[in-house]
Order: structure tokens, then sequence, then C-alpha cells
């Protein structure tokens, strides 16, 4: 038997909701959602690895797909150390109803089934298209709902098709629409999207300009990786 | 996250050194930290984001350099790079027995307490120094210490931001949970008063495994966001222990550590300090406790650590306690025999030592001068052996007076005293 050193547990923390939002449509079909899938599985390490790091948080993990339609991949939360990705395909020739998927995460992300005391929930939306659906009025009860509000909201573009436009609406910040224009960029800004865990539970040194409660949480946009730009549409 | 250096490349310093970049160790809101070697010999690379290279941070740094660390603790920058835009600098790399006090959070480390009070004191320690010279380190939070869970040593890094108290030439203001409430209001910037706060809510943290202003007011919160956070940590404060307030008392189920260590583990005199650093200090910020309070009040913690008779846990001796329950298995225990000096108490334990700081008040509390012993003709009888240079003298309850030179033990026996020269002890 080990000795008892000292009573007690580990620091008190908040559960972290981090949804995955992931565009399954048609365009996404073969080399883009291997691309997600890639790129999930090569971030999750470092994310785990980061996540233990963290006393205040504990990670839970959401999968939202959508396409025709919207539907969980994870019925229930699953806490991140526990948590593996399970490749996912994107349907031959089906739409991008990101309308529903905006319900079914505003239905989430209501008290129940959301918890009453959280961090600042994190959505992270993959999409390479438009919306084919009338996405706007989800978006809004979304974008309204307390959790919502508080939510942080980052999108990746997927190739120089995404309808930045309406990821913007998402996000709410034009800095937080992130382009991935090659399977690299998108390993790349999804380990940064993954390391948003950090600042949400355990916000960093703040700087003498920031002004305090401006945002809901720091970001350092400043190390968002830089897309390729002009690069090639390569995938 | 961009991870801006590559592995294998080359960085020419201002003094002419040749770094080699090894590979990526980390992030932060400032910049990057990168395994570098010069020489054959590793150290640690502090690359700056280019919004943050400018020319008031390569100032701050050269001016770090000339002055140089105030006390070895400090992973103190010792060599720039700059030009062309860029900015970094060279220090020490952490060895790998140092822990964060994230690990400590999460359990992941168990120090004893013995080692973690050392550890606690040492930190201090290395922050009195630095404010000892005028300056402050502006941004103290869980994130820059970092100890050794066997033997409490200490190392702090990010001293990147150091500076002199009471000025405005820093970029930063410290970190969320840690900030003084006059700066999270936008009222004051960091200073050495402001460092005190910090100090005070990261010892709290270390040695409580919580943090002192989240309690039921923490728990009514939704979403623990920074609006949440500058209301609980600026606006409106308010200690989880206030003896006037009792609005905001730990939570069971959320806060139970900080119920369990204030209620059973810890000696009144700690809780003193805590209480005025959390009450009167959060507005009176001439009122905080010092660090030569702080190093007092744990040097006597550490002298104060005894083990339960019956499970072996280590227990800390309080003044104000006549009975002491052990945490761990319950037993009462009665008040254990003690040497007092001046207000210090050192417990008569097995292993108790009298340090260089119980008799000369200096904070050496690792310079050994007498220690407890047992009498080799009579191991039911224990002494205090002289392991100083200098005799003593013992005095026992009648008054009479024996020389005790260097090597020698005396027995304990209560109202028998020792006088040190610099100092006099009686045995309680």
């Amino acid at each position: 038997m080990t000795e008892i050193m000292r009573p007690g547990g580990a620091l008190g923390n908040r559960p972290l909701h981090f949804f995955w939002i992931v565009d399954c449509s048609g365009s996404m079909i073969e080399d883009r959602i291997a691309a997600v899938n890639h790129a999930i599985t090569t971030v999750l390490p470092s994310m785990r690895e980061a996540a233990e790091e963290e006393a205040d948080a504990q990670v839970l993990i959401h999968i939202l797909k959508f396409s025709d339609s919207a539907a969980w991949i994870t019925p229930a939360p699953v806490p991140l150390e526990s948590f593996e990705w399970t490749n996912m395909d994107a349907d031959q020739g089906a739409l991008t109803s990101m309308g529903k998927a905006f319900e079914l995460l505003a239905g989430q992300l209501t008290i129940p089934p959301m918890t009453e005391r959280a961090l600042p929930p994190v959505l992270v939306l993959l999409s390479d298209g438009q919306p084919t659906d009338d996405y706007k009025p989800p978006l809004e009860k979304l974008l309204n709902l307390p959790w919502g509000t508080k939510a942080v909201r980052v999108a990746i573009a997927i190739g120089k098709g995404a309808d930045v436009g309406v990821l913007q609406e998402f996000t709410g910040n034009g800095e937080l629409v992130l382009q991935a224009n090659s399977p690299e960029e998108l390993v790349k800004m999804i380990r940064w999207t993954s390391t948003i865990i950090k600042p949400v539970s355990n916000p960093p040194s703040r700087g003498i300009d920031e002004a305090a409660g401006e945002s809901n949480v720091a970001l350092n946009t400043a190390s968002i990786p830089r897309s390729g730009g002009t690069a090639m549409d390569v995938w | 996250m961009n991870e801006q250096l590559q592995p294998g490349a080359v960085l020419t310093s201002q003094c002419g050194a040749q770094y080699t970049v090894e590979k990526f160790l980390g992030d932060g809101a400032q910049g990057e930290v990168y395994d570098v070697t010069c020489g054959g010999r590793h150290y640690a690379l502090k690359w700056y984001y280019p919004h943050v290279a400018i020319l008031a941070q390569k100032k701050a740094l050269e001016e770090l350099l000339r002055r140089g660390s105030p006390d070895s603790r400090f992973l103190w920058p010792q060599d720039l790079l700059s030009g062309g835009g860029d900015l970094g600098y060279i220090m020490p790399l952490r060895p790998s027995r140092y822990k964060g006090i994230n690990a400590l959070l999460k359990r992941r480390v168990e120090p004893s307490f013995a080692a973690l009070s050392r550890a606690v004191y040492n930190m201090t320690q290395a922050y009195e120094k630095l404010h000892a010279e005028g300056l402050c380190y502006r941004d103290i939070s869980r994130g820059n210490v970092f100890f050794d869970p066997d033997t409490g040593d200490v190392l702090i890094c990010d001293t990147d931001n150091v500076s002199p108290s009471g000025t405005y030439d820093s970029l930063i203001n410290g970190t969320p949970r840690f900030m003084a409430p006059e700066i999270v209001r936008g009222e004051a910037r960091p200073s050495r008063e402001t460092d005190l706060f910090s100090l005070a809510v990261l010892m709290f943290y270390m040695l409580m495994v919580a943090h002192p202003l989240e309690g039921q007011l923490e728990a009514n919160i939704r979403c623990l966001d920074t609006p949440a956070m500058n209301q609980l940590f600026g606006t409106a404060p308010v200690f989880i222990y206030d003896p006037n307030n009792d609005s905001n008392r730990p939570v069971p189920g959320y806060h139970d550590n900080a119920i369990v260590f204030w209620n059973t583990v810890y000696p009144q005199q700690l809780k003193d300090l805590f209480t005025r650093s959390f009450t009167t200090g959060l507005c009176a910020v001439n009122q905080r406790v010092t660090e030569k309070e702080w190093l007092r009040a744990l040097a006597n913690l550490i002298s104060g650590i005894f083990r339960c008779p019956n499970c072996g846990c280590e227990l800390f001796y309080d003044e104000t306690k006549e009975d002491h329950v052990c945490w761990n298995c319950g037993l009462a225990i009665r008040k254990p025999p003690a040497l007092a000096i001046g207000k210090d108490r050192i417990v008569l334990w097995r292993n108790a030592k009298v340090y260089a700081h119980h008799v000369r008040g200096d904070f050496d509390i690792t310079t050994i001068l007498g220690s407890a012993v047992a009498n080799p003709h009579d191991p039911q009888q224990r002494g205090i052996r002289n392991d100083s240079a200098d005799n003593w003298v013992y005095i026992r309850p009648d008054g009479t007076k024996t020389i005790l030179p260097p090597g020698r033990s005396a027995a304990i026996a209560p109202g028998a005293k020792i006088d040190f020269g610099q100092a006099v002890g009686e045995f309680l």
C-alpha cells in the first residue's frame, strides 16, 4: 500500500465541452474527409498531453457530422483521455445541412443536457462548402443561447470553396475563420484549435494592452498558423 | 504553435555564440521555448512572437543581462539574440527533476509536507531576494515555478518581465486568478505589493490545492470566463474563510481540498497570514503579508512537522492547540514537546533540527546547529546535541548551568533552557 502523503484530491475542475462539427457533404468525399481524419488523429496525442497539464478543466469531446442531415457521432460526451477518433466518411452526393447541425448544437448547449456549471465551450466547425439549408434561424438560436454566446467559436475553411461569410457569421470574428488549403495546413489549424483548451481553462498572462473583460476568453490569435494564401488548392 | 524555428537552425547571439535549435519545448502568450545547444551544452531559448519582439522588450532584456540574477533559483537571461525584427534570449535549461505546479494540483506528484513546505519556503525566499533589489516579477503564477518533489528545491522561469518595482515599462500585467484585485480592476500596475498578493495565491494553491477566492461565489457562476473571473478576483473578491463574511465559504463537492486542508491540517499561525492576505490585504496594499513574515511562519511550519504515532502521517504543530488530531487516522495526540526560541517552535520529534535561522534569525534553514538525539546509555532519554562550533549553556529547571560544548548533548526536560549565545530556547 502506498503511503498517504497528504489528504484531499486533485484541484476541483469544471467540464470543458469541446465540439468538432464536421462537414461530411459530397464535396468532402475521399481526399478531404481523409485529410480531416488524418489531421484529428495526428493532433489528438498532443491535445491529450496538453489537457493533462490543465488542472482546471475536464475536457469532454463531442463530434457532430452534417451532410443531408446532421447527427451526433458521440451520443454522449467522451472524456478526452479515453476518446478515440473513428474515421468519418463523406456521403456521396450529399447536401450541406449546416443549419441542421446548428439546430442539434443548440439543443446540446441548452441546460439540460448541458451542465449548469462549466467552462466556456469550444465549437470548431470544419466545412468546405456552402450551406444548402436555411441555416440562419438555427444559427441565430444557437448564438442567442447563454452557452452559445459564451462559447469560443472557431471555423476552419477547407479549401477555397468554403463560404467564409457563413463561417464568419458563426464565429462572429473574421480572425477565427482559419483557412486550410492543404492537408498539412489542416493539421496545423486543427492543432491550433486544440490549444484553445489552455486559455479557456487557465488564462495566460495578460498584457498591459489587453483590456480586462473585453472578450470572454483571451485567445492567442497571434499564434494562428499562417495559411499559404495564394498557394495551390491541392487535395 | 507556429513553431517558428526548425530543428537544426543555427542562431548567432549578440556575444557571437552559435546556438543550434534541437527541439520545440512549448509555447506561451509571448513566444515559444526551444531546447538549443552551444558547445555541446543544452540551454533553453525563448523566442518571441513577432508582435512581442519590440524594442521595449529588448531593452528590458539588456537591462536584466547587465544586472545579473538576484538568486540562483531564477532561470535568468544569459545571452541575447536579436536582429531583423527577431528577438530571443538564452537561459539555463530546467532539469527534469523539477515538476510544475499543475502536476502538484493534479496530484501527479505527491511530495511530503516537509518537501512541499520547503518548496514554498524556497520560492518565497527567491522572490524576497528579487524584491530586495527593488525589482518586481509581475507575473507570479502556477506556470512559472517548478519544484523538486523530493527535496523542495525550486526554479523560477519566465524572468523576462522582471523590472524595477513601480515602473511602467513591462508588457505584462499578470495572470488571471493571480493578479492583485487592483490590477484586475485596472487601477494599478504591477509592483512588489501586487507580487505579494500573487505570491500568497500561489502559496495557497500549493499548500491547500485550492484557490483562496473560489468558494460559494464561484460555485454560483455557470460559465467561468473572463468577466466572471474579473468579478471573482477583481471587483467583488471574498476570501473563502473570511471571518467576517461567510458568503464565499467552500462548497462540499466542489471545494473539498480547501475544507480539509484548512480545517484539519495547517496551524493557526499560517492560517492567520492567509486570512490577512485575503481580507485586509485585498484592499490595503501596504498591509499585505511581507516575504519575511511568510518566511518566519514557513520556517516554523517546517520545524513543526511531526508524525502521527499511529499511522505515521506528517502533522503540523499548532501552538494554539492542546490536542492535535491526525488528519488521516483521527488519533488524538497530546501536544508534543517543543523547544521555544522566541516565537519559533521546534517540535522535538525524532529528526528535529535546530537550524541557524532559529538561533540567528537569518532565514538559513539548511545549516544545522543542533539535532534531537537519544542518550546512548538510555535510549528512552532524548536530548539536543550541539552540532555548532560554539559552546552553549544548558540551564536546568532549578537554574543550575552547565557548559554544553560542540558534540555534547543535553536532556530535553520541561522548563530547562539552552542559551545558544544569540538566543535562548526553552523546552515546553
